[in-house]
């Protein structure tokens, strides 16, 4: 069981239970789980000394390689560091990485889509086909393409997974323009003679953006993984950095003598993502909900 | 690593909506678009190369004779002429897409040779490995449907928990599992396995069970909604038995979306296949690749960019035809 | 509601699958080092560092031992090597391996230091030591039917040393002694120096130094690349990237070094050289059967290794690993910053921890234990000492600040370490430099590690005094001689990109000058043992942290499988399976 993340151990939240405001009361024990995870992580980005008291670069020579025990709960590396606290430690490292490219792909969906969406059709036929074309570079190769011009760092990961990512979010912001612009109170506003641009401003714009929080949700942990495939490669952040991806590189080595070195920062990555894509369905549902009325 | 997410993220987007109409019409003019698309590509991939920091010269010479060291104009000169690197930039780019008109992909920095043809000579077990992989993905999400699909509460639970779990499965991870597993410790699969078949199964695998939850997932909901329509009650009120609707009514109707995905899931497979060929160290261009990009050889990077684009392109129109076949409704 | 179960299903599928890779893999874990190193690797003289070395010009090597069989030819050996080299030829050790697969060369060098015939049958040298008279094998042809003759090695030398074909390896060793070379009769060839070059034989003993046909090199670059043309005992029927090289039997080989097991064409039939970057990969590609030998044995199956196969070491002669401080640039033009470093982290314990026992410290910054001439003296002049460390810098004006790095005129003591990762520095090695930036940390170096890709030092870029503070990086040769290589200058006029440290020093260079010229071992000791102890101790340019070495794991039943004396490389021409035909 000291194989995952500590809250996923306090797991049925006690707080659905008691339900209080209406809006608890549908959280079921995997969204609560999901979110105890994030929150783990997120404090762990944030004040990750309150989660462990070792330090990560801490290099012991005579306590090297050990298996996870009570002393070290998953395990030491081949410095004799203590694999928790580095995973801790590494979450900033790995979610400003998914932060960033996220908004790096976030922000060039919104101006491309909110212009395809609000533009004419040779504006929306022009970017239409951008798209299309940024589709046809997946991810992986894109950063490696990235690579071998740029050579590898932070800066290169970020942005080919930025860049990566961009064309699936940029066709959601246009159709969700789109169907914000078509919809009953828009045509309402304009046949009140509103000013289109306010009308962009105030209505359109703020109400397309709203689902793309979920999208967002679900996005950082696919950066995530995409941005450690890149650093498994070792293409990515270098020692001593434990950030999850140089974990997974360094573990390789290691894998039949001490397996705890690959398994570990791996299901760090399974379990994030997947509880970020817990929460994300679970507010795309709440959205969902609110928007139909 | 794909890791399928979530299917609103990059991918059902990108299914483009069946237009109706002549078929052979639609045809033409997705052909006319992914020449666009392809000429686009080439263009982009052109111009970052050019941003290539340091004398390409310098690198091709230092890679050749394993030398660290800088040379004078005089000593680059011959080497820039026989790549072309002193003409214009927009000679260059010219000649480049000239040559991508051929399918000449241009001479790589390290080997010296053309790319097309080192390409030519790697392409094949990563053509083997994806195609693999996208067939045994489908059979996996298939079958997790057709037997986990509103069935008992515990059941269809454990198969739609299995595919949200196994798409968000990154390919290193599961890889690196299944090989210490099945071929380090078990024996029962080569460590490294070539271009065999039996090196071919963990691999596939690998590449498979993430594409299989991500297909499941989207199928699932389809497959539901199919089963409450009124022609599944009738097939069953004629007696046809519980297997024999789900295969051959409800299923048809439910695999539309993820055809569509099917192709997208091409260049996803092949950003997988890096991955996973590293892994396994099986040969093919996504080995190949990372090897060329720590070298800095950047036409042969581009080369297989270039090479993802144009399969990339040619899948979705492959998928338009698919999608023909399947929903009658479509056929001109 | 479905889909939250389904949720829950999920997560819990990824709590149980971690219970359960916690359980069942709890007892494979086992403490780090312990295992004996030295033990079952037959022959390795590895293991006396220093003792005998430097005066009996010993060079570690594996012993190749006379077969007690009458082994059967045939079969194919699959063999998993570590890295790609873009070349079939050229000058890097990687290239040098390859090489010796296909070529031969003039001389072999046996275990011990002595130059043996091979192709060359005898060679004399005039007492000015300037002009040496090379007899050669009659009857030799290359594997496609040139004959290699005198006129074909005299090619060679003007072909290492032309622009267009240039092997800079050859360069850097013999381009400034090399005067001319001709042909006296089919059989005779004439060398002349223009000044004394006593380290002559060994450095053409190397694999950079294979007799290619002058079709070869008359094809070019590419060619001399892609296509080479030997006379060994193999031949390159086919190299497919990325994945492996395939070499066939050469039927008419009769040219084997006379230290080779036996003469005549090699026993195995085929030699698949592939490439497995990935260490794990590689090891288990051994020991599931698929590869009868592999380079490089990961130090995590080091120990596992000694009980189950044949395992070789050798400990490569020359520069060893070895920290090169910027002398003239940063903290570290101060010599007392330099000896702090040196004093500041315990070199000997990190190297044993990381490599788990495999590859020895080599506390000499200037050449490797197993060199001849190697100065023994050295190896402890910079002892894992804080105390010291941290006085050196304080004296330096060096004060540690809040954060414990110190500072000096506001500016913190901030260190760039940059090395070449995977190919030069192995994750061993980089564990190794973790370990020390740590210790590093405590006395007051703010240490960044910088790995570089393959490309970005081919570009050249990190070569000019204000890339770096420091860097790491070894020069493998057999002879003390290399230190010309590693020390002529840096400066403007004929830049020295191996110079690393960028130290400048005449009487150093006289020095090894004297060394080069020295035809006995006494002479060769005091002069090139000087200049060891100029650049490690005295100067503290470079400090020595471990040897380069080829590994090899051999499955039992492949025999004869032995590593040559100059380079480590591995030569497979008298291995043979057996009880197999």
């Amino acid at each position: 069981m000291s194989a995952t993340p500590a809250p996923t151990q306090g797991a049925p939240a006690p707080s659905a239970r008691i339900a209080v405001p209406d809006w608890v009361r549908g959280i079921r024990p995997g969204v609560a789980l999901a979110g105890l995870v994030v929150a783990f992580f997120v404090v762990a980005m944030i004040v990750p000394s309150l989660l462990t008291s070792h330090d990560p670069y801490a290099v012991n020579l005579e306590e090297t390689l050990r298996s996870p025990s009570w002393a070290h709960i998953m395990g030491t590396d081949q410095s004799g560091r203590d694999l928790y606290a580095r995973i801790v430690y590494g979450a900033r490292e790995s979610l400003l990485i998914g932060l960033g490219a996220t908004a790096l792909g976030m922000a060039i969906a919104i101006v491309l889509g909110t212009l395809a969406g609000l533009g004419n059709k040779w504006v929306d036929g022009i970017i239409g086909r951008g798209v299309e074309v940024m589709f046809a570079f997946p991810i992986l190769l894109l950063a490696l393409l990235f690579v071998a011009v740029f050579g590898p760092s932070v800066t290169t990961e970020i942005v080919a997974v930025g860049l990566g990512t961009a064309p699936g979010y940029a066709r959601m912001v246009r159709g969700q323009v789109l169907a914000v612009r078509d919809s009953g109170y828009v045509e309402a506003a304009r046949a009140l003679g509103h000013p289109y641009g306010s009308i962009v401003r105030r209505h359109i714009f703020p109400n397309a953006m709203r689902p793309l929080v979920v999208v967002m949700t679900l996005g950082v942990g696919q950066s995530i993984v995409w941005a450690s495939g890149i650093a498994f490669l070792g293409l990515g952040v270098p020692p001593p950095s434990p950030e999850w991806g140089a974990l997974l590189n360094a573990g390789r080595n290691y894998i039949t003598q001490a397996w705890w070195l690959e398994v570990m920062p791996g299901l760090a990555i399974v379990v994030f993502s997947l509880s970020l894509t817990t929460l994300g369905r679970f507010l795309q549902k709440r959205l969902e909900g609110g928007i139909s009325r | 690593m794909a890791t399928y997410a979530e299917p609103t993220g990059g991918a059902t987007a990108i299914g483009v909506k069946p237009r109706r109409g002549p078929w052979v019409k639609r045809i033409a003019w997705r052909v006319l678009g992914a020449i666009f698309v392809l000429w686009a590509a080439a263009t982009f991939v052109f111009f970052v190369q050019q941003l290539l920091p340091g004398n390409q010269a310098t690198l091709i010479l230092n890679e050749q004779t394993g030398n660290q060291q800088s040379y004078t104009a005089k000593q680059l000169a011959p080497t820039e002429a026989k790549y072309g690197l002193d003409q214009p930039v927009l000679t260059q780019y010219w000649d480049y897409i000239k040559g991508l008109a051929h399918g000449d992909l241009g001479k790589s920095y390290t080997q010296h040779k053309s790319v097309t043809s080192i390409i030519g000579e790697q392409v094949g077990p990563t053509l083997v490995l994806t195609i693999t992989a996208l067939i045994l993905a489908w059979i996996l999400a298939l079958a997790t449907i057709l037997f986990t699909s509103r069935r008992r509460k515990v059941v269809s639970s454990l198969g739609s928990g299995w595919e949200i779990f196994s798409a968000g499965l990154p390919y290193y991870w599961l890889g690196v599992i299944l090989l210490v597993v099945f071929a380090i410790e078990l024996k029962v699969f080569p460590v490294q396995g070539g271009t065999s078949l039996e090196g071919l199964v963990l691999p596939a695998l690998t590449l498979a069970i993430p594409l299989a939850g991500f297909i499941g997932q989207v199928t699932r909901d389809e497959f539901e909604k199919v089963l409450d329509q009124p022609f599944v009650t009738s097939a069953r009120a004629r007696g046809m038995g519980d297997l024999a609707v789900r295969v051959k009514h409800v299923l048809r109707h439910s695999v539309l979306p993820a055809i569509t995905l099917s192709g997208w899931a091409l260049g996803a497979l092949i950003s997988g296949a890096v991955i996973v060929e590293n892994v396994f160290a099986r040969p093919g261009i996504g080995n190949m690749i990372v090897g060329a990009a720590e070298h800095r050889d950047v036409p042969l990077v581009s080369g297989v960019v270039m090479l993802v684009a144009f399969i990339y392109v040619i899948s979705n129109i492959l998928v338009d035809i698919a999608y023909a076949i399947v929903d009658p409704r479509l056929r001109g | 509601m479905r889909t939250h179960i389904a949720i829950f299903a999920a997560v819990a599928m990824a709590v149980l699958l971690a219970v359960g890779l916690s359980a069942c893999g709890g007892s494979s874990a086992t403490g780090a080092g312990g295992g004996s190193t030295d033990g079952s690797s037959s022959g390795s003289s590895s293991d006396v560092p220093g003792a005998t070395a430097a005066s009996t010009n010993v060079v570690g090597t594996e012993g190749a031992t006379k077969p007690t069989t009458t082994p059967k030819p045939g079969g194919t050996i699959h063999y998993a090597h570590e890295m790609e080299t873009p070349c079939l030829t050229g000058g890097w050790i990687q290239e040098a391996y390859i090489e010796r697969q296909y070529a031969d060369s003039l001389v072999s060098m046996e275990k011990g230091g002595k130059i043996v015939p091979w192709l060359a049958t005898s060679w004399k040298t005039t007492p000015d030591h300037l002009t040496w008279t090379f007899t050669l094998k009659p009857g030799v042809k290359f594997t496609n039917g040139e004959p290699l003759d005198a006129k074909a090695v005299v090619d060679n030398f003007y072909a290492w040393l032309n622009p267009e074909t240039i092997n800079p390896t050859v360069q850097t060793y013999i381009g400034e002694y090399f005067q001319s070379a001709k042909v006296i009769n089919p059989t005779t060839f004439q060398l002349k120096l223009s000044k004394p070059y006593a380290p002559l034989l060994p450095v053409i003993s190397q694999g950079y130094f294979g007799i290619l046909s002058p079709s070869t090199y008359k094809g070019g670059a590419e060619t001399v690349c892609n296509e080479p043309i030997g006379s060994g005992p193999f031949i390159v029927q086919k190299w497919t990237h990325g994945q492996n090289i395939t070499f066939v039997r050469n039927d008419n080989y009769n040219s084997a070094p006379q230290n080779a097991l036996h003469q005549g064409p090699a026993y195995a039939e085929k030699l698949i050289w592939s490439y497995v970057d990935d260490p794990t990969t590689r090891y288990g590609s051994l020991t599931t059967g698929q590869s009868n030998v592999i380079y490089d044995v990961p130090g995590p199956d080091w120990a596992t290794a000694q009980n189950e196969f044949e395992v070789q070491q050798y400990i490569t002669p020359g520069r060893p690993d070895t920290l090169d401080l910027n002398t003239v640039n940063g903290p570290f033009k101060d010599q007392k910053v330099r000896e702090a470093f040196a004093y500041g982290a315990d070199r000997e314990a990190a190297v044993a921890s990381a490599f788990e026992g495999k590859t020895p410290y080599n506390g000499n910054g200037a050449l490797s234990q197993t060199t001849p001439n190697f100065n023994a003296n050295l190896e402890d002049t910079w002892p894992y000492n804080p105390e010291k460390a941290e006085a050196l810098l304080d004296e330096a004006g060096w004060k540690k600040n809040g954060d414990g790095v110190r500072e000096k005129d506001g500016k913190p003591l901030d260190i760039l370490l940059i090395y070449g990762a995977n190919s030069i520095i192995t994750n061993e090695g980089a564990t190794v430099l973790q370990d020390l930036q740590a210790q590093w940390k405590e006395v007051g170096f703010n240490v960044t590690l910088k790995p570089l890709a393959f490309a970005e030092l081919f570009a050249a870029e990190y070569t000019k005094p204000t890339s770096y503070d420091a860097t790491i990086g070894y020069w493998t040769s057999p002879s003390a001689g290399v230190m010309l290589i590693t020390w002529r200058p840096w400066n403007g006029k004929e830049p020295n990109a191996y110079n690393s440290p960028f130290y400048n020093d005449p009487h150093l260079i006289e020095l090894i000058e004297k060394g080069n010229a020295s035809f006995t071992e006494a002479d060769k000791d005091k002069y090139y043992g000087e200049a060891q102890e100029i650049v490690t101790k005295k100067v503290a340019a470079v400090v020595g942290v471990y040897t380069q070495e080829t590994t090899l794991a051999v499955e039992p039943n492949l025999k004869d499988v032995w590593l040559e004396a100059s380079q480590g490389e591995p030569v497979f021409s008298d291995a043979y399976f057996e009880g197999e035909g």
